[in-house]
């Protein structure tokens, strides 16, 4: 990563003017009962990757938006080449040469890449749309940086590496000579990440200004050249990345030191609780996402499910839960025949499902923190009185699982929709293994978590393992996988490729069997070098 | 403070609603009249300016108003446009808890209603139709029917009709194929078939008493189909005699004086004149009787009357056997349906 | 049967047919624009009243249509506005404000109606229009090319909107802030300005239809006179997928139907009435099963904008 740029004259390869530095001064942001950002201090330059590292809720995004023109700041000042900026909207913040990639993309799923790089930018042809003139624009613009994508598909055909390429190419077509990149990699698989990272190198090469912002300290280790760390809304220290490492981030992200190694003692093997035969399940355009895979989870395992996203895990993970119709094949949990039961009789066997979806599938987001946790056992004791619900035992059990679990909430009567992610996945984690299960479908637990929330979730899914029930843990991160599975099955294309022991797994080896190579396949693995 | 407003803006859209849609137009009593006025209220489904089926019996009350000598003797509260049966049946009530002495349910789909409310209210008159179902048979003791007998001038204006008509083709445009626009339509089909063998009468039903714009396609096709005579039933109709006046077709109007308005095409109407009834609901009520009794208006007793237009003069040899036909309706002779 | 399948019959539901659609258009037009940018407005059927009513009295105190036409337009880009402001600024519930709004728009046309007239009164509305050449086609000429200009109008309507929906920046907008107006925020959008806009005229397209109604099909104005219509033109938008002629083939089937069924009865084929005047409803419904493509809905239809709720 080199401070030496290119260009000398000031001027992108776009033609843009450079924002040599951009800084913000004593940045304060409040929202109804929080301090969002509490004199902040925050600086980029031309040709540098600066990196704003913070767990959920640190106030990174808030900060962010700011510099971005949708909210605007309660003290403090903006700077950029000097010049002091006011913006009231992204429009300015844009015409400044400001761009930014949200985390959640901002595109409109109905439209073609070009309509959505068009979108709100007056025309040269008046009232009338320009789109030819923007694809030849958009095809300069990926051609020169290496941004592969088809201009005339539409938003909602492509995938989520290829969306994030399209929201880059929107900054750039408005002449980003900033780019804010709000969690960028959360959705990528790991060789999107590398195109992406490419990608971004380029781009401070040629002399643009980028704002990385991510809670994952490897990635910020590997793309950055200064990392601040925020906590609380505060800036907690600022280091040039060459300097520093992960043990000493991780714990000024969390104010406390972090175990970032798992003790495990060798597995306890029970019976086995979830056997999965041949099974067979339809994706959500006809085709079948699931294809003949066989499964055996054994009480006091985890079994990891590895995998690119979209090779059949989210809907194995729905078939199992059953949420999903099952086209051939049979599940049998605890010995019983459940291939064509629904939900509520799997929960009563003893099964439970963190679900990927957490907002969407895992929890009610308008209901309280307490009215989610009781939402599979309302209607038994002590909760229900017969036809009534009995509130004060709610309230009781609510609030010690709260406390146990450790979500952070301001009270179980709190609308789930307003806790951050890590609390919400918390409280899911909460209302599923408090009810002692004997086989747990967890899917994706610690997507967008944060670092401290991570760890807890791994360790709780550790002592249940201990506990002896049978965990299938489907996830696309190796690192999570490979931390903590006995075993590790690797999906592609809806298939199992291989099943590999755990803990002597190669991080080579799983990443060739999630590119489709089987085990010991050694003509399969020579074609792929070709 | 955005709810407050949003709520703020709502109840002033309801009160707009409730000032403009429903307000019983009570005429208030002058005060310290001698003798308390007999109150009466009229729920009805289309608006009192109608032409029609709702304009029909607002104004009959209107007119025995007036002979009784004004709002100190008789009190007149109605509401109108009440298409929604619900709503009307909330009036309904609502006018029998206020001790209105006789509730005038107006059309025939309130009956299901009035079944309902008439036995809670044992002191009030209620009067409905058109029907001739008093519900007598279900033990209800308060309930006056009346019924029109449509079919009378509809036999006769169909006979003027089938005699003008140079195509030989009458259109007739019906709403529902229920109550009074039924019979009305049958009478007019049967009266042009005897007076003119061969005569081809047209039937259509738009399935609606209110939808203008169907109705008046429904008269374009019967013109375009040849028609040359139209007529029809309910306050929907205008919008075919809009059509019959652009294609300079002739109407007939029925249950209101329809002339005015298109003066040039308008032959002749029957007219339902409520008064009658009224006025013996009123006396019947006065010596203690609130019910069961079922009228029929006909043309021997003058709730019916043809009405002609002289502004489209009918030729005297025509009007002499329309003449002849409504002797032979009263004395008998003559039966409208077949 | 064999009646039905002669040239007059043909001509004469091709010709109603035109009619009969053209208030359901313009509503339907109108409404698109609103949905398209994610607001719903029930309260279409109210604003044809009020429309229907203020071009009828206008057109007949002047004596000029014109001025009527304009008053239609006026007062249903008001009632446009005002749901805007419920629905936009103060970020009411959509479904509950568009029916007040239609219990407005019904109230206020019938008292207004009371307080100015003295009953029903008709009017001789626009004449028809023949257009040179084409109108001298044999049969069609008379039933395609001989009509008022509302009536072309509506059908002009169609590929206008459709332009502006898919040709131009504007248009783009309005998809945009339909399915995903957090997108065209981030981009600078206003996107209330831009609903403000399409609710309003959608609301004076809804006054358009009215006035079809009052002057220049029936020529004149009754209570009620709509009777539902309204409603009719915003299922229309669901039946043509948001898309301005998918709609004009909603309606004209709708409209079609409608005028066959009047000629089953006219023409006196051994039909059940009753099933004649359920024909187009069941048509529809039976189409917009098939045809409804949920898909095309647009995202963010009836949910409020709110920035920072990511």
């Amino acid at each position: 990563m080199s401070t030496q740029v290119l260009g000398l004259d000031g001027r992108l390869p776009t033609g843009q003017m450079r924002i040599e530095e951009m800084r913000m001064i004593g940045i304060v942001k409040r929202f109804p009962g929080v301090l969002a950002n509490d004199h902040v201090d925050f600086d980029v330059r031309a040709g540098e990757i600066h990196a704003l590292l913070g767990e959920n809720g640190a106030g990174k995004t808030t900060l962010m938006r700011q510099l971005y023109g949708l909210y605007r700041p309660d003290a403090g000042k903006i700077l950029i080449n000097g010049v002091e900026q006011h913006f009231n909207s992204p429009q300015d913040a844009i015409r400044a040469g400001i761009g930014m990639i949200h985390q959640h993309f901002m595109l409109v799923p109905s439209l073609t890449v070009v309509e959505n790089v068009a979108l709100g930018l007056k025309s040269s042809r008046g009232v009338l749309l320009d789109l030819d003139r923007v694809e030849k624009r958009v095809r300069e613009l990926s051609e020169q940086y290496g941004l592969k994508v088809d201009p005339k598909a539409y938003v909602w055909q492509l995938a989520v590496g290829e969306q994030q390429r399209v929201e880059i190419l929107k900054a750039l077509y408005r002449g980003a000579a900033l780019l804010i990149l709000d969690e960028p990699t959360a959705v990528l698989t790991p060789q999107e990440v590398e195109d992406l990272f490419r990608t971004l190198r380029q781009m401070a090469r040629d002399g643009h200004a980028l704002i990385f912002i991510s809670h994952k300290l490897h990635e910020v280790l590997a793309i950055s050249d200064r990392v601040t760390v925020l906590r609380d809304g505060r800036v907690v220290g600022s280091r040039p990345t060459k300097e520093t490492n992960k043990v000493e981030l991780a714990q000024m992200m969390v104010g406390r030191p972090v175990i970032l190694q798992y003790e495990r003692s060798p597995a306890q093997l029970g019976e086995v609780q979830l056997a999965i035969e041949n099974l067979v399940v339809g994706g959500d355009r006809g085709q079948d996402a699931v294809r003949n895979v066989s499964l055996e989870v054994h009480a006091g395992e985890i079994l990891g499910l590895a995998g690119v996203s979209g090779n059949g895990q989210r809907e194995l993970a729905e078939a199992l839960a059953g949420l999903r119709p099952v086209k051939s094949g049979r599940i049998l949990l605890c010995g019983k025949d459940v291939t064509h039961e629904p939900p509520g009789a799997r929960i009563a066997l003893g099964q439970s499902y963190i679900p990927e979806e957490r907002l969407r599938d895992g929890t009610i987001k308008e209901f309280s923190v307490a009215d989610n946790l009781i939402l599979e056992d309302h209607h038994k004791p002590p909760f229900s009185r017969q036809i009534f619900l009995n509130f004060n035992a709610i309230r009781e059990v609510s609030k010690r699982l709260v406390n146990e679990y450790n979500v952070k909430t301001p009270s179980v009567d709190t609308p789930v929709k307003n806790l951050s992610g890590g609390n919400i996945q918390k409280l899911i984690l909460a209302r599923e293994l408090s009810r002692r299960p004997k086989v747990l479908i967890a899917s994706q637990p610690t997507r967008g978590v944060d670092i401290g929330a991570t760890e807890y979730i791994h360790q709780r899914l550790l002592e249940q393992r201990q506990a002896g029930t049978a965990i299938l843990l489907i996830s696309e991160d190796l690192d999570e996988i490979r931390a903590l599975s006995d075993r590790i099955a690797v999906m592609y294309e809806g298939e199992i490729v291989g099943i590999v022991d755990g803990p002597s797994a190669t991080a080579e080896q799983l990443g060739l069997m999630m590119a489709g190579v089987r085990e010991g396949g050694q003509h399969h693995l020579e074609k792929i070098r070709l | 403070m955005k709810s407050v407003l949003s709520r703020l803006l709502m109840l002033v859209v309801l009160v707009a609603l409730l000032l403009s849609a429903c307000a019983p137009a009570a005429t208030p009593a002058p005060t310290q009249a001698p003798e308390k006025p007999l109150r009466v209220a009229i729920v009805m489904p289309s608006s009192i300016t109608d032409m029609a089926f709702s304009q029909g019996m607002y104004e009959a009350w209107v007119k025995v108003q007036q002979e009784m000598g004004g709002p100190s003797k008789l009190e007149i509260a109605y509401s109108e446009n009440m298409f929604k049966v619900p709503d009307a049946a909330a009036a309904i009530r609502d006018y029998a808890s206020q001790g209105y002495d006789i509730v005038i349910a107006h059309g025939s789909q309130y009956g299901t209603s009035l079944a309902q409310i008439a036995p809670e209210f044992p002191n009030t008159t209620f009067a409905w139709g058109t029907t001739t179902d008093t519900f007598a048979d279900q033990g209800i003791k308060n309930v006056f029917a009346y019924n029109p007998a449509a079919e009378q001038g509809g036999y006769v204006l169909g006979t003027i009709a089938a005699l003008m008509s140079k195509t030989g083709v009458l259109g007739v445009c019906g709403p529902v194929e229920a109550g009074d626009a039924k019979t009305y339509v049958d009478g007019f089909k049967y009266g042009a078939e005897q007076a003119r063998p061969g005569v081809k009468v047209q039937v259509t039903y738009t399935g609606s008493f209110s939808d203008v714009s169907l109705m008046a396609a429904a008269a374009e096709t019967h013109i375009a189909a040849g028609a040359d005579m139209l007529t029809g039933s309910s306050q929907s109709v205008v919008g075919a005699i809009g059509v019959a006046k652009e294609k300079g077709a002739k109407w007939f109007g029925q249950q209101w004086d329809q002339t005015s308005l298109a003066p040039d095409i308008v032959v002749a109407n029957q007219v339902y004149d409520y008064t009658g009834i009224i006025k013996d609901m009123i006396a019947k009520r006065k010596a203690g009787t609130l019910g069961g009794v079922a009228y029929t208006l006909t043309l021997e007793n003058g709730g019916l009357t043809i009405k002609y237009n002289d502004r489209v003069p009918v030729p005297p040899e025509i009007k002499a056997k329309a003449d002849e036909v409504i002797k032979g309706i009263i004395d008998g002779t003559i039966k409208p349906l077949p | 049967m064999n009646d039905l399948f002669t040239i007059p019959v043909i001509l004469g539901i091709i010709y109603s047919g035109l009619r009969l659609a053209t208030p359901y258009l313009y509503a339907s037009i109108g409404e698109a624009f609103v949905q398209n940018s994610g607001v719903y407005n029930l309260g279409v059927d109210g604003i044809m009243l009020m429309g229907a009513f203020s071009g009828f009295y206008v057109g007949m105190k002047t004596g000029n249509l014109w001025w009527g036409l304009l008053a239609a337009m006026g007062v249903g880009l008001l009632m446009g506005l005002l749901m805007a402001v419920v629905s936009v600024t103060l970020k009411a519930e959509q479904g509950i404000s568009g029916i007040g709004l239609y219990m407005f728009g019904l109230g206020l046309s019938s008292l207004l109606f009371k307080k100015t007239m003295t009953g029903v009164e008709s009017i001789s509305g626009f004449q028809p229009v023949r257009i040179p050449l084409l109108g001298n086609i044999p049969y069609l000429g008379d039933v395609l090319f001989n009509h008022n200009l509302l009536v072309y109008g509506a059908f002009l309507l169609v590929p206008l909107a459709s332009f502006i929906l898919y040709k131009t920046p504007f248009g783009l907008m309005i998809r945009a802030v339909g399915q995903n107006p957090q997108a065209a925020d981030t981009l600078g959008i206003n996107v209330d300005r831009i609903r403000y806009i399409t609710v309003s005229l959608g609301g004076m397209l809804a006054g358009i239809a009215g006035a079809s109604l009052s002057i220049s099909l029936i020529n004149l104005f009754q209570e009620n006179m709509t009777s539902g219509m309204g409603f009719i033109a915003i299922a229309l938008v669901y039946f043509g997928s948001w898309r301005p002629w998918g709609i004009m083939g909603g309606a004209l089937l709708f409209s079609f139907v409608n005028a066959l069924q009047l000629w089953l009865q006219v023409l006196g084929v051994n039909f059940p009435y009753d099933f004649a005047v359920m024909l187009p409803y069941a048509m529809t419904i039976l189409a917009l099963a098939i045809s409804v493509r949920r898909a095309a809905m647009p995202d963010a239809l009836g949910k409020p904008f709110e920035r920072g709720e990511f």
